[in-house]
């Protein structure tokens, strides 16, 4: 049974969701944000958004879209995480906070053997690994992360051939880079810019016309993965998309949640986390309905949501394939997931529920 | 409910009907004029011609790659009209749901996404969920897989390749089964950068045409309807019609169908050896009977390629306008986005354009030859009421060739080319010959049992026009388009087949998942629950 109250008092869900409802049709610029929840959750949130002329964000847009950007602007060169597995035989590990981002990291992918066809050792390098625990026999070049950017302008320059006296362990590194049958570079974009992104593309793409060499970009938490493909399908933008004019818009700056509460410009929000207990990470007061899977909070409106994939069946994107998985439910318990509240808000608006 | 669309022209080529009259629907299929009926909705389609819902098999409408250019090109769909009422998100730019409208203001009601790694099905099954309107299906790509290739390497033989066939369509719920440069991905993760049809796959040492030969016998045995689909090797490079020339010898006597034939339709005649060699293709396909082709055709314009060619792709990636591509090492094929600018004072694009025509003018019976633009690839979907036009008239042909480079059009046959589609071969080319090519017999015909979509157009004010913007489409029989803009939205099905195999090969596939990828094959699985509609999947028979 879903927990659902108005301003800390228990109510039944019907009454919130009507509360919620009341709340969203009389909002003139709603953000629907945190979007932590599985593509059943994101569907229905982007069809709410588009419904009340709202803007979508997911709490980990920062790092989303500085991929997103460098791609947009650049391009990318990318691969799985089972092909870096199984082919990967040189690792370029780039900055800290990897195995923050991706606990499986060493179990999965880098003392993983490679495929039997492929032979050999792997050969793992970690430029600007900072704090981080290095795996054994994995070869440090440079240390703190504020090196990084320097580190790899030196690399790249170095591979393309441009340096004049280069520095020992880059030449090394480049050397070995150049080796590689199939290189993977690895990064978590929460740890870097996005021009130490864009210079980290422009390696790769120097060293392809020889040898082949791609990328990893490890996905951030909550399916924010998972909710950028929903979004790109069914608006043709990532998050931080708006729909006050009747149509998708999208700016990075414009419609970030956090700013738009912030600077006044939004007056009503929906948070949603249902991986996690993350609460809204915004300092100024805005009403709010949030649906987590975590204990209430001091919002206008909360109603308590299933954890997907455990509570309820789901699907989302798995870090571990980089694809969007079907997964049934572990612990299924009676309660309500992010799609199923959303779905009944839409139909508690002035107008009903729409085909979407 | 008993639904009569009266007095339009009727065509449909699969039972020879080419006359005024009329069309009855109840319940969502056609049905015979019942005697002394009387309709309880009765649409006016005088002056107007009525053909069954048109049927595309090659369009990259959804799915990981196609998401991908969504992502990479924000500056190419910006949505500038607020949407109808009704209709969510129908003008997002680019969005499935743009994508179902389009279509279905065009007439069409069935679209074939041809191109889904099998571990990305369930991602392409969620945007053809969300894709309103039209029925859809997809087609499973093998031939760069080390399952595959490992069977092929062991000689395993083919009870074990058909097997591994029937597996992977019903685990992904595919229609059929698609073969993009067989062994090229692989060779290209392995440093390689041509791959040609008798070239071995490094690790491998099987050839391309081994791959093929291996999975389209595969696929006849196992009578799925729709033959392999497959696309050749040395994409887009001239001098390449000598590559499809030697896959059409190569299919020998078992059916085979070429995709995007324009893009393989080039010699290296002329100054800047690059020629159209389309007459060659055409003559090799009108002699093969079992070949089936479809074209591609290239328009001018914007666009971006999307193909699970990778190591085309990365070729290609020099010519990307505006400056930036995807090069994507999947799982087995992978893909490359590359974004193009098709222009008409180009000389190699003009070329193109022209091949693709001839193709289409030169190959002689319409039911062997399909119209697609190989969306986005040759030109976006919403080209094909021009390209209609273009077949059908000679004059407006002799437009536009005379605003093209003239050293282009030297170098190809088309301005000489007299031949006009009438309406009946149009409707042969979308609806009767793709409705037999996927084994749909319950479609693209209007007699008794088919479902009722049905496309009605104006007559008379122009081809294009009257392609572009259908007066009134009913999918399974329901009025989903009026005047050229959908009125509401319905959700259709995805097409299937489920050959049988040896239940021995799903605890095969569980332990090669578990040994080389170390987890349960789970991933790859699409279930029912996971898609977001009622009955979201229909089953097409096989022949065993």
């Amino acid at each position: 049974m879903s927990e659902a109250r108005i301003d800390g008092r228990p109510v039944t869900l019907e009454a919130a969701v009507a509360q919620a409802a009341k709340l969203l049709a009389a909002s003139r610029l709603p953000v629907i944000a945190g979007l932590g929840t599985d593509i059943a959750g994101a569907r229905a949130a982007i069809a709410l958004a588009e419904r009340v002329g709202g803007v979508i964000d997911q709490m980990h847009s920062d790092a989303l879209l500085r991929d997103l950007t460098v791609m947009r602007e650049a391009g990318a060169y990318v691969t799985t995480p089972n092909e870096a597995r199984l082919r990967g035989d040189t690792l370029l590990l780039v900055g800290p906070s990897l195995t923050e981002t991706w606990s499986d990291l060493g179990e999965r992918l880098v003392s993983a053997p490679l495929a039997a066809e492929i032979g050999g050792a792997r050969r793992v390098f970690w430029l600007c690994p900072g704090k981080s625990a290095v795996p054994a026999g994995a070869k440090v070049v440079g240390r703190s992360p504020a090196e990084l950017p320097g580190q790899l302008a030196l690399l790249r320059a170095c591979v393309g051939g441009r340096l004049a006296r280069v520095p020992k362990a880059i030449a090394g590194l480049a050397t070995a880079l150049r080796a590689a049958r199939f290189g993977v570079a690895v990064w978590s974009a929460a740890a870097l810019d996005e021009l130490t992104i864009e210079m980290l593309f422009g390696l790769i793409d120097e060293l392809n016309p020889a040898t082949r060499f791609t990328g990893l970009p490890l996905a951030p938490a909550d399916n924010a993965i998972g909710v950028t493909q929903a979004s790109g399908w069914m608006t043709g933008f990532p998050p931080r998309t708006a729909f006050g004019r009747g149509y998708p818009e999208h700016d990075p700056w414009r419609f970030g949640a956090r700013r738009l509460i912030e600077d006044g410009e939004a007056d009503c929000a929906v948070w949603i986390s249902a991986y996690g207990p993350a609460q809204p990470n915004w300092r100024t007061h805005v009403p709010t309905i949030t649906l987590t899977a975590g204990e209430p909070t001091q919002s206008a409106i909360h109603i308590q949501v299933g954890r997907p994939a455990l509570d309820h069946d789901s699907v989302e994107h798995d870090p571990r394939t980089g694809t969007l998985v079907a997964k049934v439910a572990s612990h299924r318990i009676d309660m309500p997931s992010v799609a199923d509240v959303i779905t009944r808000i839409a139909a508690a608006l002035p107008g009903g529920a729409w085909p979407c | 409910m008993l639904t009569r669309i009266a007095g339009g022209r009727v065509i449909d080529p699969a039972h020879g009907r080419d006359a005024v009259g009329d069309v009855w629907v109840r319940d969502g299929y056609i049905v015979d004029a019942p005697p002394g009926a009387q309709a309880d909705q009765t649409h006016d389609a005088r002056g107007k011609v009525v053909m069954a819902g048109a049927i595309d098999i090659h369009s990259h409408i959804a799915g990981a790659n196609t998401n991908t250019a969504r992502l990479l090109l924000p500056e190419q769909h910006k949505a500038s009209t607020r949407r109808p009422a009704e209709t969510p998100l129908s003008t997002a730019g680019w969005s499935t749901f743009e994508t179902g409208c389009r279509y279905a203001e065009m007439g069409f009601t069935t679209v074939v996404e041809p191109a889904v790694s099998p571990h990305h099905a369930l991602h392409a099954h969620l945007e053809l969920a969300d894709t309103p309107i039209i029925d859809k299906a997809i087609l499973s790509v093998l031939g760069n897989d080390d399952f595959l290739l490992g069977l092929l390497r062991q000689k395993d033989g083919p009870a074990a390749i058909r097997d591994h066939v029937a597996w992977t369509l019903q685990t992904s719920r595919a229609l059929g089964i698609k073969c993009i440069n067989a062994g090229g991905a692989v060779a290209f993760k392995a440093n390689a950068r041509s791959f040609s049809l008798d070239d071995a796959v490094p690790h491998y040492g099987v050839s391309s045409r081994a791959i093929f030969k291996a999975l389209q016998h595969a696929v006849r045995e196992l009578g799925v309807p729709h033959p392999l689909h497959l696309h050749c090797n040395n994409l887009g490079m001239a001098g390449n019609v000598e590559t499809a020339l030697a896959t059409i010898a190569a299919a020998e006597d078992v059916p085979l169908h070429l995709a995007h034939v324009q893009f393989y339709a080039y010699g290296k005649e002329g100054e800047r050896g690059f020629s159209s060699a389309a007459p060659r293709l055409a003559e090799a396909v009108n002699a093969a009977k079992v070949v089936t082709v479809d074209v591609g055709q290239v328009m001018f314009g914007q666009t971006v390629t999307i193909s699970s060619d990778v190591l085309r792709q990365f070729d290609a990636r020099h010519q990307a306008k505006p400056r930036k591509w995807v090069i994507f090492d999947g799982d087995a094929n992978g893909g490359g986005i590359v974004p193009y600018n098709y222009r008409a004072s180009d000389f190699y694009n003009a070329v193109q354009w022209a091949a693709g025509l001839e193709l289409f003018l030169l190959i002689d019976d319409p039911s062997r030859v399909f119209f697609t633009t190989d969306h986005p690839n040759g030109a976006p979907f919403t080209t094909y009421p021009e390209i209609f036009a273009l077949l059908m008239s000679r004059e407006l042909r002799a437009e536009w060739i005379a605003k093209l480079p003239k050293e282009a059009m030297a170098a190809t046959t088309l301005p000489s080319i007299a031949r006009e589609y009438t309406l009946a071969e149009i409707a042969t080319m979308t609806r009767a010959a793709p409705a037999r090519l996927l084994g749909l017999s319950d479609r693209g015909h209007l007699g008794a049992g088919a479902v009722a979509d049905v496309a009605v157009y104006d007559d008379g004010q122009g081809r294009a026009r009257m392609f572009g913007s259908a007066a009134l489409v009913f999918k399974d029989g329901e009025l989903v388009v009026r005047n050229g803009k959908v009125t509401h939205y319905r959700f259709g099905r995805a097409l299937t087949v489920r050959p049988d195999y040896d239940a021995a090969m799903d605890r095969r596939m569980a332990a090669y998942y578990d040994t080389r990828y170390g987890l349960a094959d789970d991933f790859i699985k699409v279930p029912d629950f996971a898609i977001p509609r009622p009955a979201p999947f229909g089953l097409v028979p096989c022949a065993r």
